[in-house]
């Protein structure tokens, strides 16, 4: 469904281009549909970038993304564009930034009726059935501001724009690293039936192996720009390959066993 | 077990426009000799604000309400009060690493001549000696002395933590506590400034250590007790493993069950969910704070408060479904 | 107690708006005709007294108020639109737009304005308040514009653009209405020290006789009051009321300006 081949991506700074950054380093994966799938990574590997790019917001110093057999970055027109990010959506960490303040929360689920053609009172029933299935209740959010909403609250809005769009893949940047451990769960829970109701396929951008491991079916370990290793959780887990990998795992903190050399 | 530092039911609160919001209200710990006591605990619980209560930081718009701090079950810093607690005890007998502490060093002097103008502030050394303590403690802790002569910016997000942490420690102080110390660091970082405070207390430069964090999975890797807060009141305390084995309090049990980690048993329990958010704390529930959202509570607790009862063995815990009240 | 300083601010200010424009009615006095006797004392009939030429000087007080606080608003909204629409395209588009935009905001900034200004009155000798409020208005923007470009640079990584990009909005939309309300507190604010800043150098310019040269403004008239050497002469009734209102508009501008900066900043009060 989405394959990303030889995706490379470089910043360049000053003037004459003088300082560059490889961000991406000719990274190679799919996602077929319905899977979810893991991008792990500390900060500075690449992922949030491969992220950006995968969602049409960044374009690609060299590579190509092609989503069921297009080409995304050969889009021309806004019809296009717009087809694209109904099928294909994202989904933030921070639900402070993810809302524009000055505006009311409900907008970034209003935003969306944007892609698709759809009657006024259509609108407000989706809205709240979109609300109902992430389990806010409506009168407790619309018409709000988003500093008057908790974060919790707000990350929950973010899961239902998707049941608004019901996209075939979500990209979701460390949609719960900024919520609270006993949330958390809620979250992911959400995202697991999106996956079973819909067919959702989900790549999770992280740093968080935990949550690699709980969600997907397959893990790709990203390093520098680089894909260094990828393969079903247990695998990762039980059996790493690659020297980072097997020093990441070695190095998180587990409830089960614990560490010998500290 | 010889206690360093005990808690008596202290009280503090913040004065805000919305009224006073309770951030520790009624909390008692003992912290002894040997301890890495872990606080853990979701965000509003008052854990950070217990950190700054432990050493008597308290400035407006925090206020102290009541309640003993026993150093050495001799001292009462509470009746100390902050300036004589400042002059005489911060540094050399407790520290504490703030979060973002890493951000803590200014940004335009070399670390060196940082930690000569915290020195020469608090012992009246020359520079001569400022440096020789400074260059011997960093190679004690294995940390390059070349560190010294950079600025900040550049050294790395972990080294300016394990050095920060190295000035606050360079008095010996007997209790060190740090708060969320490696949040912003990756794994590998993380691991390594957890062994430099593991080793710190080896070392006995630090006797005890309290560590606050939100990541319960830190906590059972280095902690040796365990305190659960939650809003601004402990609800358990215990020996680590048994805690972690054995969670009595159902927001413990939930808390510890809802931790993330790449493992088969976490994946196939599942994860514990609890439905709702923490209360504001300028109107806390009636009874026991955790009963709106405890899956189990009992008439007894909306009506209620639970006092922290030990239950033997270091164990304590404040729920009347536990302690068989109804 | 900020409010206390907004409400005197923009009374003190209303004040000098409501003598500017509506004085013309309460003091029916024509500003430009010879009305008495020359470098007459203040009187009953002539409560500001009369200038060289005989004229009312209470009469080119008030038309000269109304004159210069509409150069103030027109240049400041001139500087404000340019500031607005050199900072949002610059700050979002980048790259070679954004250089070649801040180069002329530059070359404005570092501009002899005054060589600029000697030049104009060489071929436009006759400047009404239109033309010197254009000129104004033309060399005040690079400073708003950095600043709302900087801002417009910051919010465009946040993840709520990405979110409407997302939804098909363009690039203009995106900045004009995602962006720009983000920071219509500061422009508005910004707005308000702009025109202060307008009023008086109106009256610097025309002062020194490069500014209005049609028409009647607090700066031409401390021009014809420094032509007649009025401060050593001592005709106090002529050139201390320009200046007086002149510094009543200007401070209750900017106290206005750091009050609606307190009211848009809450944090602001707690210090």
């Amino acid at each position: 469904m989405l394959k990303v081949s030889d995706l490379t991506e470089v910043y360049t700074a000053g003037f004459l281009q003088r300082g560059s950054v490889v961000a991406v380093d000719e990274a190679n994966f799919a996602v077929q549909e319905g899977e979810t799938v893991s991008l792990v990574g500390e900060s500075g590997s690449g992922k949030t970038t491969t992220a950006h790019i995968i969602l049409r917001l960044l374009p690609p110093t060299s590579g190509k993304v092609v989503f069921e057999g297009r080409d995304i970055w050969a889009f021309k027109t806004k019809k296009e564009l717009k087809g694209y990010w109904h099928k294909v959506h994202g989904i933030f960490q921070d639900p402070y930034a993810a809302f524009n303040p000055i505006y009311k929360a409900d907008r970034i689920l209003y935003q969306v009726f944007n892609l698709m053609d759809r009657g006024v009172r259509d609108r407000r029933r989706l809205v709240r059935e979109a609300l109902e299935a992430v389990k806010l209740r409506p009168e407790e959010v619309l018409g709000r501001y988003s500093h008057q909403l908790s974060g919790g609250q707000r990350q929950r809005m973010m899961v239902a724009r998707c049941y608004l769009l019901k996209p075939q893949l979500i990209i979701a940047d460390e949609p719960v690293s900024m919520v609270d451990a006993s949330g958390r769960a809620g979250i992911l829970k959400l995202f697991l039936e999106l996956r079973d109701l819909y067919g959702t396929a989900v790549v999770f951008i992280t740093h968080d192996l935990g949550l690699a491991y709980y969600m997907s079916h397959r893990i790709l370990v990203m390093h520098k720009g680089r894909i260094v290793e990828e393969g079903a959780p247990e695998k990762i887990l039980g059996d790493p390959q690659h020297s980072y990998t097997r020093k990441l795992i070695a190095d998180i903190p587990l409830i089960g066993r614990k560490w010998e050399d500290i | 077990m010889n206690a360093l530092l005990v808690a008596e039911d202290v009280k503090a609160s913040y004065s805000s426009p919305r009224g006073f919001i309770r951030a520790v209200d009624g909390v008692s710990m003992d912290i002894n000799y040997g301890d890495v006591l872990g606080i853990a605990g979701e965000s509003g619980c008052g854990k950070s604000t217990l950190s700054n209560v432990l050493m008597m930081n308290i400035r407006p718009p925090l206020s102290f309400l009541g309640g003993k701090v026993l150093l050495d079950g001799k001292q009462d810093l509470a009746a100390m009060g902050r300036e004589k607690v400042k002059a005489q005890m911060w540094g050399r007998v407790i520290a504490l690493v703030p979060q973002s502490a890493l951000n803590a060093l200014v940004p335009t002097r070399k670390v060196g001549a940082f930690i000569k103008d915290v020195l020469r502030y608090h012992l009246k050394l020359s520079a001569r000696e400022t440096m020789d303590l400074a260059e011997r403690r960093f190679r004690e802790l294995g940390l390059p002395v070349e560190a010294l002569t950079k600025y900040p910016h550049q050294l790395s997000g972990g080294m300016r933590q394990r050095v920060v942490i190295s000035v606050v420690t360079l008095l010996n102080p007997k209790l060190l506590i740090v708060d969320e110390p490696t949040s912003a660091l990756d794994v590998s970082t993380q691991k390594q400034v957890l062994k430099m405070l593991l080793h710190l207390r080896a070392k006995h430069i630090v006797r005890a250590i309290v560590f606050i964090a939100h990541d319960i999975a830190i906590l059972r890797q280095i902690a040796t007790r365990i305190a659960i807060m939650y809003a601004g009141k402990v609800v358990e305390v215990g020996p680590m493993e048994r805690v972690f084995q054995g969670p009595l309090h159902p927001y413990a049990y939930s808390l510890i069950h809802s931790v993330l980690t790449p493992e088969p048993e976490v994946r196939e329990r599942g994860l514990s969910y609890i439905a709702g958010e923490p209360p504001a704390l300028v109107h806390p529930p009636e009874g026991c704070r955790f009963h709106p959202r405890c899956p189990r509570s009992l008439p007894i607790c909306s009506r209620e408060e639970p006092p922290l009862i030990g239950l033997g063995e270091d164990r304590f815990v404040a729920c009347h479904l536990v302690l068989g009240r109804h | 107690m900020g409010n206390a300083r907004l409400v005197v601010s923009a009374a003190l200010f209303l004040a000098v708006v409501l003598f500017g424009l509506a004085g013309r009615w309460a003091y029916p006095v024509d500003p430009v005709s010879r009305v008495g006797g020359k470098l007459q004392t203040p009187s009953w009939e002539h409560p500001l007294g009369t200038d060289v030429q005989g004229r009312d000087v209470l009469a080119q007080l008030i038309h000269g108020t109304g004159t210069s606080l509409s150069i103030g608003i027109t240049a400041s909204v001139i500087a404000v639109a340019i500031a607005i629409v050199v900072g949002v395209i610059s700050g979002y588009r980048g790259g070679l737009m954004d250089d070649s935009l801040m180069a002329s905001a530059n070359v404005v900034l570092a501009f002899p304005v005054i060589l600029l200004l000697l030049v104009v009155a060489v071929f436009v000798p006759v400047r009404s308040p239109m033309v010197v409020a254009l000129l104004i208005g033309f060399t005040s923007w690079p400073g708003l514009a950095r600043a709302i470009r900087s801002q417009i640079m910051s919010l465009k990584e946040r993840e709520f653009v990405f979110l409407s990009r997302m939804t098909g909005c363009g690039g203009v939309r995106i900045a004009f209405v995602d962006l720009l309300p983000n920071m219509m507190t500061y422009v508005f604010t910004s707005s308000v020290v702009i025109m202060s800043a307008a009023m008086l150098a109106e009256a610097g310019l025309s002062m020194i006789g490069v500014g209005v040269t049609k028409g009647t403004s607090l700066g031409t008239m401390l021009f014809w009051a420094q032509l007649s050497d009025a401060v050593r002469r001592g005709f106090f009734w002529w050139f201390i009321p320009p200046g007086g209102v002149l510094t009543v508009a200007c401070a209750s501008l900017l106290l206005l300006a750091t009050a609606l900066d307190q009211l848009f900043n809450p944090r602001l009060k707690e210090r």
